[in-house]
């Protein structure tokens, strides 16, 4: 669930992006949850017209998803209605299409690049769409053929899809409990889906075998999958090919751009913990187990055999010289122990590489905001995650017996930790209590990220308010700029003051990602 | 030994002096002493006894002149002075421990220790606890005219490992390890990124360690556009 700021910073996303008329309809469908046409009309006060184009360009940009609730046995709804539902994540990312543009620059080419930037300014495009977009502003029409090339790469490394089905049948009753028909093995790492939000998406995606596949559904349903929406493409199976290939509409795939920040900050995050080496073994395995994750959020690697670990890392630079010993080594350092394996597969603890970085990220705000003291005092308690009552706290971290309990009532008082009284009875003591301490991780991780939204809102209106400051500048011709002077003095500041804000902004987006997105 | 003896001379000395005692001294000083280490505050004498005001204050005074009592700083109340025979050494939840002189905390012999464990441990690269303890005893007693405890050592130790200075590791044997055998427990100091401990995003700009972000609204009086933490931080 997208949490109070969260909610508020997305809404401001998108006023800056698309205005206000489809900022009002996108806060009524983040507040309310899935809406119908008639009261999204309702809660707006927004003429039909104004509700159907916002959310045309909402879903044009991929912030909101129609579906239609299945209809329920008893036969009491019959009439079907569509509804709209806003798709947080995805408003969100729209602030991390420059990390997105510069994975593609560096793990394909410029002319991805490009097709990427169009994807991600229009939201959706067929492929005449995107060649129209290639030859803007050229003599010659660029050829359809180098855009599908150009984009076929982009599908094979899963940076574009297609889009979902417009409109699935969603089950809204939560009884049952999705399963698919797949290998045993991916069975084993599949779990069904929770949420509303992610039962909708789940069924609007197509299926692999045409999620990435440039030419028109072959009707052999790869993997046997019923989804909503390959009814609708067999429908179109026998319509003529180049007909077919127009209506086809793609896409960023931001989930495969997610799981590659992902990976990055997991590697670097063992990089920095232990060494280069067993980032390159984490790397690797990774890497391997690319195309068989199902999901984003996974909590450990696929499991590998050592012989398989092995081959993969000596593929790699860093990783062609290390030895099987070594490889070994560095796979007890990320918790494969000997004893742990079983059938000689290895798989590695994910969610404890990403949990310890999110423990670092909030630890750092205690260490500033409340001092040495108290960053002892919270490390103790997030440590093992256990009740202590006060004065043990002072004594195991050295806090004077005096100032552990103020500071510890600042740290709860501000959310940071969980408190209880117990009573006590005893013979001398009478209606005393004893006061003890923890942090209740799942809840302070929700609180710490509704803190980050906070503040990359405030840093967004910070930057806004900055550059209406400085507004004239905008209109000095670039030489007069270049004089020194007032003027000059003027505009490096703000330039400077762009660079500090931008940076910071994009580091916090890192963080908002390990809280929300890993 | 000759903590035991001196005890016994004390004792002896006392039971000589009581002789010497008025009749209210000798109440006082039993009413104390029954405490032990614990020892009694001034006014819970006065409610177990009847004794009147000015002649109790007289008799403990003699009593301190005769040093057979003493006064000790409480450190759940420092206002609050205890009063305790002069045989017994107050107990841990008077003085509050072994980090505590006078009823504070001495910041003062915490640094001294942190600073020498952290010396030892980065010329050493690998030390175990034992190895710093010995190192202590050997060279530290100037610095710690007062002795050190292996207890003392063991908590520093934690302390700094909860400071993200050192971190515990298991000897694996080789290399840096190789001093210490396999599986003992051991320190290093812990890894450091570039610039010291590792800055997170929030830590980095005002609003991420802001103490008044709850107050803080677009369009309220304290607001991203007039806020003066952001005024000070591009102020360039
Ligand atoms: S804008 Fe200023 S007052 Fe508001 S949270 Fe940020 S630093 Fe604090």
């Amino acid at each position: 669930m997208a949490t109070q700021y969260g909610i508020k910073f997305a809404i401001h996303l998108i006023t800056n992006h698309f205005g206000n008329l489809v900022a009002k309809v996108c806060e009524n469908l983040l507040r309310h949850g899935p809406l119908t046409l008639d009261q999204l009309i309702h809660y707006t006060e927004l003429s039909k017209e104004q509700v159907k184009n916002s959310l045309l360009v909402l879903v044009q940009h991929n912030c909101a998803q129609a579906f239609v609730p299945e209809p329920e046995d008893d036969g009491s709804r019959l009439r079907i209605r569509t509804e709209y539902m806003a798709l947080f994540d995805n408003i969100i990312h729209r602030l991390r299409f420059p990390k997105f543009l510069e994975i593609v620059s560096r793990k394909l080419d410029e002319e991805c690049v490009e097709l990427l930037d169009g994807l991600l300014r229009d939201g959706r495009l067929t492929l005449k769409q995107m060649v129209d977009r290639a030859s803007q502003g050229k003599e010659n029409a660029v050829a359809t053929n180098a855009v599908r090339e150009i984009l076929c790469k982009l599908l094979a490394a899963r940076f574009v899809e297609r889009c979902p089905a417009p409109e699935p049948v969603v089950s809204t009753s939560f009884k049952e409990t999705t399963t698919r028909k797949r290998g045993a093995k991916s069975a084993k790492i599949f779990e069904a889906p929770e949420t509303l939000e992610q039962r909708v998406i789940f069924a609007a995606v197509p299926g692999d075998g045409i999620r990435f596949s440039l030419t028109p559904d072959t009707g052999s349903n790869v993997d046997g999958e019923t989804n909503s929406d390959d009814a609708q493409m067999s429908v179109e199976e026998n319509v003529e090919f180049g007909a077919e290939e127009e209506k086809i509409l793609w896409r960023a795939n931001f989930e495969e751009f997610i799981r590659h920040l992902r990976r990055k900050v997991l590697v670097e995050n063992v990089r920095a913990q232990h060494d280069d080496g067993t980032a390159t073994v984490l790397n690797a395995v990774l890497e391997a187990t690319r195309t068989v994750e199902r999901k984003v959020k996974m909590d450990n690697s696929v499991p590998l055999s050592l012989d398989t670990i092995v081959t993969e890392v000596m593929k790699t630079d860093t990783g062609r010289t290390m030895t099987i010993d070594r490889i070994r080594a560095s796979l007890g350092q990320l918790g494969c122990s000997q004893r742990m394996i079983v059938d000689d597969s290895y798989s590695i603890d994910l969610k404890k590489i990403i949990e310890r970085a999110r423990n670092e990220e909030v630890e750092s705000i205690v260490l500033k905001r409340y001092g040495r003291d108290a960053y002892r005092m919270f490390r103790l308690l997030s440590r093992d995650g256990d009740f202590h009552d006060t004065d043990q706290i002072a004594a195991s971290t050295l806090v004077e017996k005096k100032e552990a309990p103020k500071l510890l009532h600042k740290l709860w008082n501000d959310n940071y930790l969980y408190m209880e009284k117990i009573p006590v009875t005893g013979a001398r003591m009478q209606n005393t209590s004893i006061t003890m301490w923890k942090v209740n991780k799942p809840l302070l991780w929700e609180y710490v990220l509704d803190e980050m939204y906070h503040a990359a809102l405030n840093l967004n209106l910070r930057m806004a308010f900055e550059q209406e400051k400085d507004e004239e500048l905008l209109n000095v011709p670039k030489d007069k700029l270049k004089e020194p002077g007032p003027l000059q003095k003027k505009y490096k500041r703000l330039l400077n003051v762009w660079l500090l804000l931008g940076s910071s902004l994009m580091k916090l987006d890192d963080a908002l990602m390990l809280f929300h997105d890993f | 030994m000759s903590v035991l003896a001196g005890k016994r001379k004390r004792q002896e000395l006392a039971s000589s002096l009581s002789a010497t005692l008025s009749n209210e001294e000798r109440v006082v000083y039993n009413i104390i002493r029954g405490r032990k280490e614990m020892g009694i505050w001034q006014g819970d004498i006065k409610r177990e006894t009847n004794i009147p005001d000015s002649l109790m204050k007289k008799s403990i005074k003699m009593l301190l002149a005769k040093t057979l009592i003493k006064e000790v700083v409480n450190i759940q109340n420092k206002s609050k002075k205890v009063l305790m025979a002069a045989e017994f050494e107050p107990s841990k939840e008077i003085t509050g421990g072994e980090w505590y002189t006078e009823g504070k905390l001495d910041t003062q012999l915490i640094e001294a220790l942190s600073d020498v464990c952290m010396k030892l441990i980065l010329r050493q690269k690998v030390s175990t606890r034992e190895g710093i303890l010995d190192w202590i005893r050997k060279v530290g007693t100037e610095i710690f005219p007062g002795g050190v405890s292996a207890g003392q050592v063991e908590q520093i130790l934690k302390v700094l490992v909860l400071e993200n200075k050192v971190q515990e590791v298991n000897s694996t044997g080789f290399g840096d390890f190789a001093s210490v055998p396999a599986g003992e427990v051991c320190y290093r100091l812990a890894k450091k990124t570039a610039v010291g401990v590792k800055v997170g995003a929030m830590a980095s700009f005002p609003c991420g360690v802001c103490p008044r972000i709850n107050a803080c609204t677009p369009d309220g009086v304290i607001s991203p556009t007039n806020c003066q933490y952001f005024e000070k931080w591009l102020d360039f």
